[in-house]
């Protein structure tokens, strides 16, 4: 009995440390050093650099703190979707951060629920002004210059990144400039077992990145007005382009079906490949890591489109979509000053180099990215920053994304047997302009 | 309410009337109302508004719309993914029994390591959903560990991720992931057989087979019966899983339910038709489940009687 | 042993040698390719490698810097142990009425519970959310970001789930067993804890099991309840399995290091409570 009376004890007295556990971080959470503020920012998490992601927030919080007398808390986000069920849930409830780190693609979905500051001359001067920023990162701010809602922060452009060892001894001299010419090289790349061109054509994002590319360069943006275009020849040829890499031009490792953009760079990292197509920056960590260790280097991906020599007339010269993180103040923020002071302070040149040595992250502030010019590495990555386009600014843009790659998702058991048919792909393109129409006639 | 009236509750009604603690259900039920049915009654509101991002700031005023979401959800893609999703389910239920039974019984005996062997069974259901995803894509993809096994073997194994195969892709997957939760339940559910049972079915000579299947697993009954219940609706819930492995937007052959309430929600941002998405399909599964629930007569009082 | 013991055997030896290892070996598979992984590099991972090219620990020490997994792992286990607890008792509690007593709307109570389960929980999210933030701008209470605000949260989830088990379970008892106890005039309360609690440990431990890993592996709604200082092992984990847009590869020998590292508590937590997975009858010895 006494045994019994005693585990009773233990029991009791394990379930009291434990509520005493659950009350202990209950409140205080709003507590500020003595009476100072708290500015909440939502960023990304960085799990390359993790513990030079913390010293830069520690050190941005310290310089904040003897700027303004208050603290600053970052809260940080796994993925895109995470933040997205964050803006959901703070934009319904009037509660959450101040300050978010958007990406690019998902600006115009924040700015379409109006919950955020729109900004006007006297908000641009308190968060440094327009003239800091390099012009392109500007295009994806906002609908048109008035109703701006985004202070761009990184940039993130895409480009190439090639085997110098293997195009060296393919007698390449430099990188290609148009597709016609990237398929050639990757044609003269591919032999035994190595691949001209690593392509990730099971990845999420990927796929309508290209087209919307070749297609931009062809002279169609895919939305015009509050219509869409995606049932378009140049639609079509870029789709095939991009399924042709595999099927006819054979110049794509089969396995690439199933490749994700992070197995598409292992598998240029092994050293066996001639280029691979999409990449950024953030790359260069795992690259070096790999067997093509200073051997590799990054390129404009081409601005020619498929089946040209040159650029149409109505092309444009789009090396990237407008890739990165704009900053944006939640317009229910009781500290929409202290916001933009905060804005202001990470968006100067010392602070955004900084974050540059610290993460990687290419600077969106113009003097800082002048001052990179320097790192021959960076100079096609700092091009492809001034020749990014933006994508059409629509709340519906999401939705077309979706529909875009959804044509290559449903194409992949029919790539493996080695062809997409025109009917099919006939079908699944005008699947996905009904997907992307609807949305645009949704959208106010 | 015929099935209150059965001979155990008019035996007991005596006994029952005069000292029903019915104050017992309060804190759950409360609790319940508080955090399940008000959230459940705002989502049902929810399905009959057009919220979508252009509203959602000022979601009070977002215009009533009636059944339009729920026409809307009818004419898109939805049947076709719910018939995915159960046919999903019932096979991975209904193939994670045996294994859930198997280990119960096969742990059920002492013996040196049991309790390693037990910790072991437990492994699959205590990883995290989007590791066990990661691990399987990665061992599935066209050059991976599986097809290279296979191709020693003389089979090519093709594509596991996309196309037709993606559907037992995600029914493999599933039940390796799942069967524990039938282990537990069943094991819980052996713990009831009485000693003297064995006792006396040994004394009888009774071999292991009818040993087993006449007076060991008419205990299971219960618990396996209802955990198969559970385990169809976290079947027809789980979302993880099959975003993990196939990525949004999904192979048209494993687009299940919850992953075009998904992409309609967190793509889309249209949450309206989303909430009348996910009602409609919360209806459809829960149909079939009372049908259940009465015809296996799991609801009704049994009052410990086996027979 | 014995000859009883051996009597008592439910499967011949062979039969249950064959059993046991098939079942773990078809689990150990692919978990030693989870360990494999978390020794290896993320681009031998990424390459599809099986067996690493070079063994390596970092991933293990790297993995409390990357996110903050051990805050998130002592808030999981405080939250979780506690929703554990709790939502046996309340479970056991609300099982018992129902199961002993007969009463108007005891059926549809039974099958609302089940109705309960099946509600997804991507459905819940926003309206939990909003109900919780509603508490902290009009009624003062801050729910949101609290470890109390989570605990309540997936308590109530759990509770459906811990009652049916307990229902199906407490049926299987003998009245007769409660019987003496009430003819001496025990409280209903003193009846429950002292014979029915301890003749349903096996129950109580399953369903406390599982509603400690409905909490352990929920990510959905911890990703919104909680603040940095209270997010949970779940939420650290989904950390692991961000990908830097523009081509960085995931930190995937990290994640298997992590998975490893936070389901390593839950298979100890059980391996303590497996015991009282025995004969809750025989064990309690009927009287």
């Amino acid at each position: 009995m006494s045994r019994r009376r005693m585990r009773a004890v233990v029991a009791l007295a394990g379930a009291l440390t434990l509520t005493a556990g659950l009350a202990a971080c209950g409140d205080g959470d709003e507590g500020g050093g003595g009476g100072g503020k708290t500015l909440n920012v939502l960023i990304g998490a960085n799990t390359q650099y993790p513990q030079e992601f913390r010293a830069w927030q520690a050190s941005i919080s310290d310089k904040f703190k003897a700027q303004t007398g208050a603290s600053v808390k970052f809260e940080e986000f796994a993925t895109a979707n995470d933040e997205l069920t964050k803006i959901q849930t703070s934009v319904v409830s009037g509660t959450g951060p101040d300050v978010y780190a958007v990406g690019t693609t998902l600006t115009p979905t924040a700015y379409s629920t109006g919950a955020f500051v729109k900004l006007d001359d006297e908000r641009w001067q308190k968060a440094g002004g327009r003239d800091r920023f390099v012009p392109a990162t500007l295009g994806i701010s906002g609908p048109d210059e008035q109703n701006q809602v985004g202070i761009p922060f990184v940039s993130r452009p895409f480009v190439m990144v090639y085997n110098t060892e293997l195009l060296k001894a393919a007698g390449i001299s430099k990188p290609a400039t148009t597709w016609d010419e990237l398929r050639q090289h990757a044609k003269q790349l591919t032999k035994g077992d190595q691949h001209g061109l690593a392509v990730a054509y099971k990845d999420n994002f990927d796929p309508w990145k290209f087209v919307w590319g070749m297609s931009v360069q062809a002279g169609n943006p895919l939305v015009d007005g509050r219509t869409a275009r995606i049932q378009d020849p140049v639609v079509k040829q870029a789709y095939q382009t991009y399924f042709g890499w595999l099927t006819t031009d054979k110049v794509v490792d089969p396995a690439a079906i199933g490749w994700t953009n992070a197995q598409a760079i292992a598998a240029f990292a092994e050293g066996k490949t001639g280029y691979m197509a999409l990449t950024s920056t953030t790359a260069a960590k795992a690259l070096d890591g790999g067997k093509v260790k200073g051997k590799w280097s990054f390129a404009l991906l081409p601005t020619v489109p498929p089946g040209a020599t040159a650029r149409p007339a109505n092309g444009v010269e789009a090396a990237s979509i407008l890739s990165g993180d704009n900053l944006l103040v939640a317009d229910y923020s009781k500290n929409q000053d202290l916001a933009f002071q905060f804005v202001k302070l990470i968006t100067e040149q010392d602070a955004q180099l900084d974050y540059y040595k610290a993460v990687g992250s290419l600077p969106a502030n113009a003097a800082a990215l002048t001052s990179l010019q320097s790192d021959q590495k960076l100079v096609p990555v700092a091009q492809a920053a001034q020749k990014s386009v933006a994508t059409p600014f629509t709340g519906a843009w999401a939705d077309i994304q979706l529909a875009m790659t959804n044509v290559v998702v449903q194409s992949i058991p029919d790539l493996a047997k080695g062809s997409v048919g025109d009917a099919q792909l006939d079908g699944r393109l005008a699947d996905a302009q009904k997907a992307a129409q609807s949305a645009l006639d949704r959208a106010k | 309410m015929t099935d209150d009236s059965t001979a155990t509750g008019r035996r007991r009604r005596g006994v029952s009337a005069r000292q029903r603690p019915l104050w017992l259900l309060a804190p759950g039920g409360v609790l319940m109302t508080l955090i399940i049915v008000i959230p459940l009654l705002l989502a049902l509101y929810i399905s009959l508004i057009d919220l979508d991002q252009y509203t959602l700031r000022r979601w009070l005023d977002a215009p009533f719309i009636g059944l339009s979401n729920f026409t809307e959800a009818f004419g898109s893609g939805l049947p076709h993914s719910i018939w995915i999703s159960v046919s999903f389910a019932v096979i991975a239920t209904a193939a994670t029994v045996p294994f859930g039974i198997a280990a119960a019984v096969a742990t059920q005996n002492a013996y040196r390591g049991r309790a390693l062997v037990r910790a072991v069974f437990l492994i699959p259901y205590v990883l995290p959903s989007f590791v066990v995803a990661t691990v399987w894509r990665t061992m599935l993809q066209p050059d991976g560990i599986v097809n290279t096994v296979l191709a020693k073997a003389g089979v090519a194994g093709g594509l596991w991720l996309s196309g037709p195969k993606s559907y037992w892709t995600l029914v493999l997957v599933e039940i390796w992931a799942a069967w524990p939760f039938i282990y537990l339940m069943a094991l819980a559910g052996l713990q009831s057989v009485d000693h003297e049972v064995y006792e006396a079915s040994a004394i009888d000579g009774a071999d292991w087979w009818p040993k087993l299947t006449r007076v060991v697993l008419p205990y299971l009954r219960g618990p396996v019966l209802l955990a198969c219940l559970l385990a169809t609706l976290n079947h027809i819930n789980n979302f993880t899983l099959p975003y993990v492995l196939f990525g949004a937007p999904a192979p048209d052959d494993v687009n299940v339910m919850p992953m075009i309430v998904y992409v309609t929600s967190f793509q889309g941002l249209r949450f309206g038709l989303s909430a009348a998405m996910a009602i409609v399909s919360l209806l459809l599964v829960a149909i079939p489940l009372f049908a259940y629930l009465r015809a296996l007569r799991l609801d009704v009082h049994e009052d410990g009687d086996r027979t | 042993m014995t000859a009883s013991g051996e009597a008592h055997r439910l499967l011949p030896r062979p039969l249950l040698a064959g059993v046991t290892v098939s079942l773990c070996a078809m689990v150990l598979v692919p978990t030693l390719y989870i360990v494999l992984a978390s020794l290896n590099t993320d681009l031998g991972v990424a390459s599809g490698e099986f067996w690493p090219g070079a063994f390596s620990l970092d991933s293990y020490s790297r993995i409390w810097t990357t996110a903050d997994l051990a805050t998130g792992l002592l808030n999981s286990i405080v939250v979780c142990a506690l929703v554990a607890v709790a939502s046996a008792l309340l479970g056991t509690m609300t099982a018992y009425v129902l199961v002993r007593y007969t009463f108007l709307g005891r059926l549809t109570i039974l099958r609302g519970l089940v109705g309960l389960q099946s509600v997804p929980g991507t459905l819940m999210l926003l309206p939990v959310f909003v109900l919780f933030s509603s508490a902290g701008n009009y009624l003062g209470v801050t729910v949101v970001g609290t470890r109390w605000g989570l605990f309540l949260a997936y308590l109530t989830f759990a509770l459906p789930f811990s009652t049916w088990v307990m229902v199906t379970y407490l049926r299987g008892l003998p009245r007769e067993l409660e019987e003496a106890g009430r003819m001496d005039g025990a409280s209903t309360l003193r009846i429950l804890f002292r014979i029915i609690v301890p003749l349903s440990l096996p129950a109580i431990v399953v369903s406390g099991i599982f509603a400690f890993l409905l909490g352990w592996n929920d990510v959905l709604f911890a990703s919104v309840l909680t603040r940095p200082e209270t997010h949970t092992a779940a939420v650290a984990l989904s950390a692991f399995g961000a990908t830097q847009e523009g081509g960085a590869l995931p930190v995937y020998s990290q994640v298997m290091a992590a998975a490893l590292i936070s389901a390593a508590p839950v298979v100890l937590l059980y391996l303590v409570f497996q015991r009282y997975l025995v004969g809750g009858l025989t064990a309690g010895g009927v009287k």
